[in-house]
């Protein structure tokens, strides 16, 4: 027993660090531009047919680096036309302004690619358990925490030491004195919009190699991602960091002694922690990361 | 990295309503197809457009779309054309028992079809016999449907769950061996299911291992063949269903499993193994209808129907369900020369589909005492790539018919009760 929990501890690490990555892109447009971004799950799945798609010419290599790109190119497109006309007003019309595109992007998912699912292959290097013990330490799940490690080390590189990222935070604490300062606000935040949506494309890919591809994927990965911006705190990345890999081994554990509770101990936690501590776990005022 | 006020402009509270605004995603409005004639007579058909089960959905639309076409061709029902109004269930039974009243109280439809999901089908099938309209369930396999919760107004068109487990729990027996472990999803026909399943394993003289219940819908399965394997099984059944077996099955062979048990399944759809990677499409399984049948009457012309449809894919067992439950409305109401509900139940407790509908070497017919159709089991083993098609992914061993592998009448706990 004492094995299989422990299993399951580093299972739900690994299930967690992908809720991580998703939570992060959701986290960025949230604290920048006050936008819950319902349609993140969408931009997943756009990231995922994407790479799909152009695998046959590219290869899977080549899809990890161009898929989440041109998904980020088509957030920004969106983030122009559409995000851009909510700012500044009440946070209902974002969120029932995403709510609507996560709609239209997932049934025009089904218009463009067909409602059956679509078979990704991995490359076969990675498609292997590394070892017979620890079977579900395959190649590919390895590969995916370390893109995540790589992403969240080089977003909190990118938001410490450079200069869009100093102003992304800037933003986040008073984002009037940054316009007053000179910044170009409305590039900034399409800037930050893309680098959320880049991460949701990205997600896509690595879920796509992982999850048959449907259009309805989004819906079923964004919840947790949602979780674990509330179990962290609104507002802390580090907080959304420590809050994906909480309830990835929540639910992991969860599943040896109670299977049908799993996705259930997810909500659970968030209500303890709600109860307990209702900024979140990192949520406290003046706490970015 | 300090971040005040964030919170204030964006609180906790409006976190939270959003995430509950999400939860409404699934049940969000649903996607309708319609087609308009002048003085039809309307067949209500409701179905999982959205969710899980889309793509098989949208397969049971098309095939009963075909058989509109046909059956309007040669004059319609009682000399009038046929309507078919579409409704998306979305995969949740509220959704679906509303579509089911909207279509029978404000569409005024005759006859209803419906619904894949077992949960959904069994909850519009309270709202058709309440409506006294006669309604087929084309493709919700649970036991109960026929069995214990049968009803007058009622007929199915799929294999129920223990014609199923019946076709193939010997043949899994004999060749993968005695400790089963299954991986079943969490709703009435994974129940139904795994207990058919079960029930066969104790009368060979195998033993269960475990059986994971695992949530519709779920996508990383890491945690339950964790204990799958901990347990030792000779085989692990997969029982999922749709993109739920698409992911559970991948992630199997991603972690050898494959390479060190038995891996396999009871029901098995094309649209499944087609979502699949080449490698994941492994073991033995039964399919209720196949595409590849040489020298069987009509299936060659359905075929080429259904490509001309489907964007020049092959027809699943889902189209013939669709095609099967139209065609026997309109087979028995112009046999009948009527449309009573009443009349037209009676007359299907022995009603025998013609080669052009059955698509298959044995007899297929609907039994008096249950309401079930007789139908066939295709049992044999999946193909990682197709021999002279690339949508050949299954070979096809025996065809078992449908009253080899059902339950005695007597047996499945159906007392139909008629309206006075």
């Amino acid at each position: 027993m004492t094995q299989l929990i422990l299993f399951n501890i580093t299972n739900g690490l690994i299930i967690g660090a992908f809720y991580v990555l998703m939570a992060l892109g959701l986290s960025l447009i949230l604290n920048l531009s006050n936008v819950i971004n319902f349609a993140h799950g969408g931009f997943l799945v756009i990231g995922g047919y994407i790479a799909y798609t152009i695998t046959p010419y590219v290869g899977f290599w080549g899809a990890l680096v161009v898929a989440p790109l041109f998904t980020a190119g088509l957030g920004l497109l969106v983030e122009r036309v559409l995000i851009r006309q909510v700012y500044g007003r009440d946070p209902l019309y974002s969120l029932l302004l995403t709510f609507g595109l996560a709609f239209i992007i997932e049934d025009g998912t089904r218009f463009i690619w067909g409602a059956q699912g679509k078979p990704v292959t991995v490359p076969a290097i990675l498609a292997q358990p590394l070892s017979y013990e620890f079977f579900f330490l395959t190649g590919y799940r390895l590969f995916m925490v370390a893109m995540v490690v790589l992403a969240v080390a080089l977003l909190f590189v990118m938001l410490r030491y450079t200069r869009l990222g100093i102003r992304i935070r800037a933003g986040t604490l008073d984002l009037e004195t940054v316009a007053a300062m000179g910044i170009n606000v409305q590039m900034l935040r399409s800037l930050n919009f893309a680098a959320g949506i880049y991460l949701a494309g990205l997600s896509g890919v690595l879920a796509a190699g992982q999850l048959g591809l449907e259009p309805t994927m989004g819906t079923g990965l964004l919840m947790p991602s949602f979780i674990a911006i509330i179990v962290g705190g609104v507002g802390s990345l580090t907080g959304t960091l420590i809050g994906g890999l909480l309830i990835g081994v929540a639910s992991g554990v969860t599943a040896v002694f109670l299977p049908a509770a799993s996705e259930a101990i997810m909500y659970v936690l968030m209500a303890v922690i709600l109860l307990l501590r209702p900024r979140g776990l990192l949520g406290e005022e003046g706490m970015l990361t | 990295m300090p971040m005040p006020g964030i919170a204030g402009r964006f609180d906790r509270r409006a976190v939270l309503k959003g995430a509950v605004a999400l939860g409404a995603l699934g049940v969000g409005s649903p996607f309708i197809v319609k087609a308009r004639a002048e003085t039809p007579i309307r067949i209500g058909m409701v179905d999982p457009l959205t969710g899980v089960y889309a793509a098989v959905a949208q397969n049971e639309v098309t095939g009963a779309k075909l058989a509109v076409e046909q059956v309007n061709a040669e004059g319609g029902i009682l000399g009038r054309p046929i309507e078919l109004l579409v409704e998306d269930s979305a995969n949740d039974v509220g959704t679906g028992v509303q579509k089911a009243r909207k279509l029978i109280e404000r569409d005024q439809v005759t006859f209803l079809i419906g619904d894949v999901n077992s949960g959904v089908a069994q909850a519009i099938a309270q709202v058709s016999n309440e409506k006294k309209v006669l309604h087929i369930v084309s493709g919700g396999h649970t036991d109960t449907i026929t069995g214990s919760d049968c009803k007058w107004n009622v007929f199915r068109v799929c294999n129920t769950t223990s014609m199923e487990a019946n076709s193939v729990s010997e043949l899994l027996f004999n060749k993968y061996g005695k400790k089963w472990h299954f991986i079943t999803p969490d709703y009435a026909f994974g129940h139904t299911l795994q207990a058919a399943a079960a029930a066969d394993l104790k009368k060979l003289g195998g033993a269960m291992t475990g059986n994971e219940l695992t949530p519709l819908g779920t996508s990383d399965f890491s945690a339950y063949l964790i204990k799958a394997r901990a347990a030792n099984p000779d085989v692990v059944l997969v029982l999922a269903q749709g993109s739920d077996m698409v992911n559970c099955l991948k992630q199997m062979v991603q972690f050898g499993l494959d390479k060190q048990m038995h891996v396999a399944g009871l029901q098995q759809e094309l649209e499944s193994l087609e979502a699949m990677p080449p490698e994941a499409r492994i073991g033995i399984w039964m399919f209720e209808w196949y595409w590849k049948q040489p020298g069987v009457p009509g299936v060659e012309q359905f075929v080429a129907d259904i490509r001309k449809m489907n964007g020049g894919k092959v027809p699943t067992a889902r189209h013939w369900f669709g095609y099967t439950s139209l065609h026997t409305l309109a087979g028995i109401a112009n046999q009948e020369q009527s449309t009573d509900a009443v009349k037209l139940a009676r007359a299907l407790g022995s009603y025998e589909l013609p080669p052009e509908v059955k698509l298959q070497p044995n007899k297929c017919y609907y039994r008096a005492g249950d309401h079930q159709l007789m139908t066939s089991a295709f049992v044999g083993e999946a193909q990682a790539h197709g021999k002279d098609d690339p949508e050949d992914l299954f070979r096809v061993d025996q065809v078992i018919a449908g009253d080899k592998t059902a339950p005695a009448e007597s047996a499945t706990g159906c007392k139909l009760q008629w309206p006075a």
